[in-house]
């Protein structure tokens, strides 16, 4: 996992900022978003993660648009829908648009991780 | 004993329940109802009554002016014949030749072989002596110039007398022809016995006539009447007919309907009056009335239990109806907020879930910040507080996550679930759990239970809220047993465990939301409650078209009994592939 790069993507900058912090603690490589225009920003000047870790809904590009933009700009990006705004239809038209997983708040670290693991190897596998 | 007044009320019928709003209805209905029937059985009968009343009115008139015209007639015919006769005595012989008492005797038996009632013949001189006499009487040489019948005959050709006594004091009347002689007028009389009129007029007598008599133009009777005395009583007459007429009217006689007849007897003085009984009287008349009645009571009664009988049917049915609605309303109502409670639910749960994640990932934070620090003095104490933290967000976490469930178990699909296999999936998840609780498990599946329409995974979820609840009711060493079985129209599951049981009070409220008795503090059990478990069971029940049932009692375990309703078309394809 190490030197595996994040990219958080939510509007609840402190949730992001914690969620990072943990992560880096455990020797991820993470950076953070907190709106849809900055992740594809930060995605198109050169930080390419291996996962994204994104919200659903949040101001300006929603998640779903987001994914579809990260998607659409590389597609081995892995991208793990961590919502508070859980609903079946949005869970189903995120798997329909390739997402990994999609994870509840508030997560298990321990669940994420392995989330994260399994994401991460399945890129791996693609290249 | 007390008698008690009879009282019959179809409103009666209606079900004690009944409101007044439904009596009302009732009673409108029986009152349409009736006057709908009725109007037309009483038209009908009223058409009926005029139109045979006027058709026996018409055929008594006809009757009554048919016997009058022929009694009238007849007697017109036998007064014709004595008069002609005697004419033509009159003609054959002179006033000498008559007035020898052989002669006239000779005639006399001649006439009186063919002419009924005739009780003598006499000739009257000019002077008014009567000159020779043949009949029973003695009464040859009487004077008749003073009587008054006397200068009427001789004013005259042919003459009939009223009804009279006369010298020989009996009622009769007589019939005079005049002839000329030297020194004025002879007279040829033929006397005729009043009981020859009476026998004559009982001869044409009918059953139909009620009386038969013949009076005078001033009302004095001529003959005996039935109802009005004896020959020269007086008789009230009115509505005199013209000649050759007979005139019809309607009287009271003795509070009784009549028809009079009344005809005038051309050549006498005489009118015939002839009554017979009004068509009220009438046999077929008064058995048509009866009739009439009870076919008018008949069709009254029928018409009236029938109306009765609709009218209570209908009321009923439109209190079912509309029973029906009010329930389907209520259910409407419940779905709709049961449907409000998810959205709302689901919005309360998004709302948690952030502030929730942060506080997790920030006490996940704490303690990866203190497992970095070993030496750190605090460091148990802190540890155990932020594993209360993460206990109270993972209890949280179940609410919400609960909640949004809920949420979308409001927009389901529904399939063909099999009950029997259902039950033996969810008790594969709780196998283990009730080996280590030492927890009897007692199935009684009906093999030939049908399929019902639901979704597989929120049926799912009911059966484990229920048998979890069982297994928290019984903690440990119980038995928990599950009863399938099927009407017609229904599929059954009855749950039962011999756990603690519940007071009424708990069992009334168990179906509210955030309600719950599993405190895991205060009880020590291992689980606590979300108090939405069987919320949501209810939610889901009720949304496929079942009902549930809880029977408890403190001490003695509860029944959850679950019914739904049988997916009727793929039943019998069901039976089959088993």
């Amino acid at each position: 996992m190490a030197g595996t790069k994040i990219m958080i993507v939510d509007d609840e900058s402190e949730f992001a900022a914690t969620l990072a912090e943990r992560l880096e603690l455990r020797g991820l490589e993470v950076i953070t978003a907190d709106c849809g225009e900055q992740a594809i920003a930060n995605v198109r000047e050169g930080w390419n993660p291996d996962v994204v870790l994104l919200d659903l809904k949040m101001p300006g590009l929603d998640g779903l648009e987001t994914l579809e933009l990260i998607k659409n700009h590389d597609p081995s990006i892995e991208v793990i829908i961590l919502t508070g705004h859980g609903s079946v239809a949005s869970g189903i038209n995120g798997m329909k648009r390739g997402v990994f997983d999609y994870l509840m708040k508030p997560v298990d670290l321990g669940e994420l991780l392995g989330k994260l693991d399994q994401a991460v190897k399945k890129r791996r596998a693609g290249q | 004993m007390t008698e008690q007044p009879f009282s019959w009320n179809p409103l009666n019928y209606l079900p004690a329940a009944a409101s007044g709003r439904y009596r009302r209805l009732c009673r409108s209905l029986l009152v349409i109802m009736i006057l709908i029937t009725i109007i037309p059985v009483l038209i009908t009968a009223s058409l009926s009554f005029f139109q045979y009343r006027r058709l026996l009115q018409e055929e008594t008139y006809m009757n009554a002016h048919w016997s009058a015209e022929n009694s009238r007639q007849m007697i017109e015919t036998f007064i014709e014949k004595l008069r002609a006769a005697i004419l033509v005595v009159s003609d054959a012989y002179t006033f000498p030749e008559l007035a020898q008492q052989e002669r006239l005797d000779q005639v006399f038996v001649k006439l009186k072989a063919y002419h009924r009632g005739l009780v003598d013949l006499s000739v009257i001189g000019p002077d008014g002596v009567q000159k020779a006499y043949a009949g029973p009487y003695n009464l040859a040489g009487k004077d008749y110039s003073a009587v008054s019948w006397y200068t009427e005959a001789l004013s005259r050709r042919l003459f009939v007398s009223e009804v009279f006594l006369g010298y020989r004091n009996i009622p009769h009347f007589v019939v005079t022809v005049s002839r000329p002689t030297t020194g004025g007028s002879w007279l040829l009389r033929a006397s005729i016995d009043a009981k020859t009129l009476d026998e004559f007029l009982a001869s044409v007598d009918s059953d139909l006539t009620e009386d038969l008599f013949l009076v005078t133009e001033q009302g004095v009777l001529q003959t005996t009447s039935r109802y009005h005395g004896t020959i020269h009583d007086q008789f009230p007459i009115s509505h005199l007919p013209k000649k050759g007429r007979t005139v019809l009217l309607e009287q009271e006689q003795n509070d009784a309907p009549i028809l009079r007849a009344l005809g005038r007897i051309q050549g006498t003085p005489w009118v015939l009056v002839l009554d017979q009984p009004g068509y009220q009287h009438k046999k077929n008349w008064l058995a048509f009335k009866g009739q009439l009645w009870m076919i008018v009571i008949g069709c009254a009664v029928i018409c009236g239990l029938i109306v009765i009988r609709i009218a209570v049917y209908l009321t009923n049915r439109i209190r079912t109806a509309d029973e029906a609605r009010q329930t389907a309303l209520s259910q409407a109502e419940h779905t709709n907020k049961l449907a409000s409670i998810g959205r709302l639910a689901a919005g309360v749960a998004h709302e948690i879930n952030n502030p929730l994640a942060i506080i997790n990932e920030k006490t996940g934070l704490m303690q990866d910040l203190l497992a970095m620090h070993p030496d750190f003095s605090g460091r148990d104490k802190f540890n155990q507080q932020l594993k209360a933290i993460l206990a109270a967000v993972t209890r949280t976490k179940a609410i919400t996550h609960r909640l949004l469930g809920f949420s979308r178990r409001m927009d389901s699909t529904l399939d063909l679930v099999r009950i029997n296999e259902l039950i033996l999936e969810v008790l594969d998840f709780l196998e283990k759990e009730a080996i280590y609780r030492n927890i009897t498990l007692d199935l009684n599946l009906d093999r030939q239970l049908p399929v019902i329409q639901g979704d597989q995974g929120q049926l799912q979820q009911v059966l484990l809220n229920i048998i979890n609840n069982a297994f928290d009711a019984i903690g440990e060493d119980g038995k928990l047993s599950i009863v399938t079985s099927s009407s017609q129209d229904e599929v059954k599951i009855a749950i039962s465990d011999d756990g603690a049981g519940m007071p009424p009070e708990v069992v009334k409220q168990i179906f509210e939301p955030f309600f719950t008795t599993k405190s895991g503090i205060a009880s020590g059990k291992e689980r606590e409650g979300t108090g939405l478990g069987l919320f949501i069971v209810y939610g889901i029940v009720k949304k496929l078209g079942g009902d549930i049932q809880v029977n408890s009692a403190v001490g003695s375990g509860s029944t959850f009994t679950l019914t739904f309703p049988v997916a009727h078309e793929q039943s019998e394809e069901h039976h089959g592939r088993h």
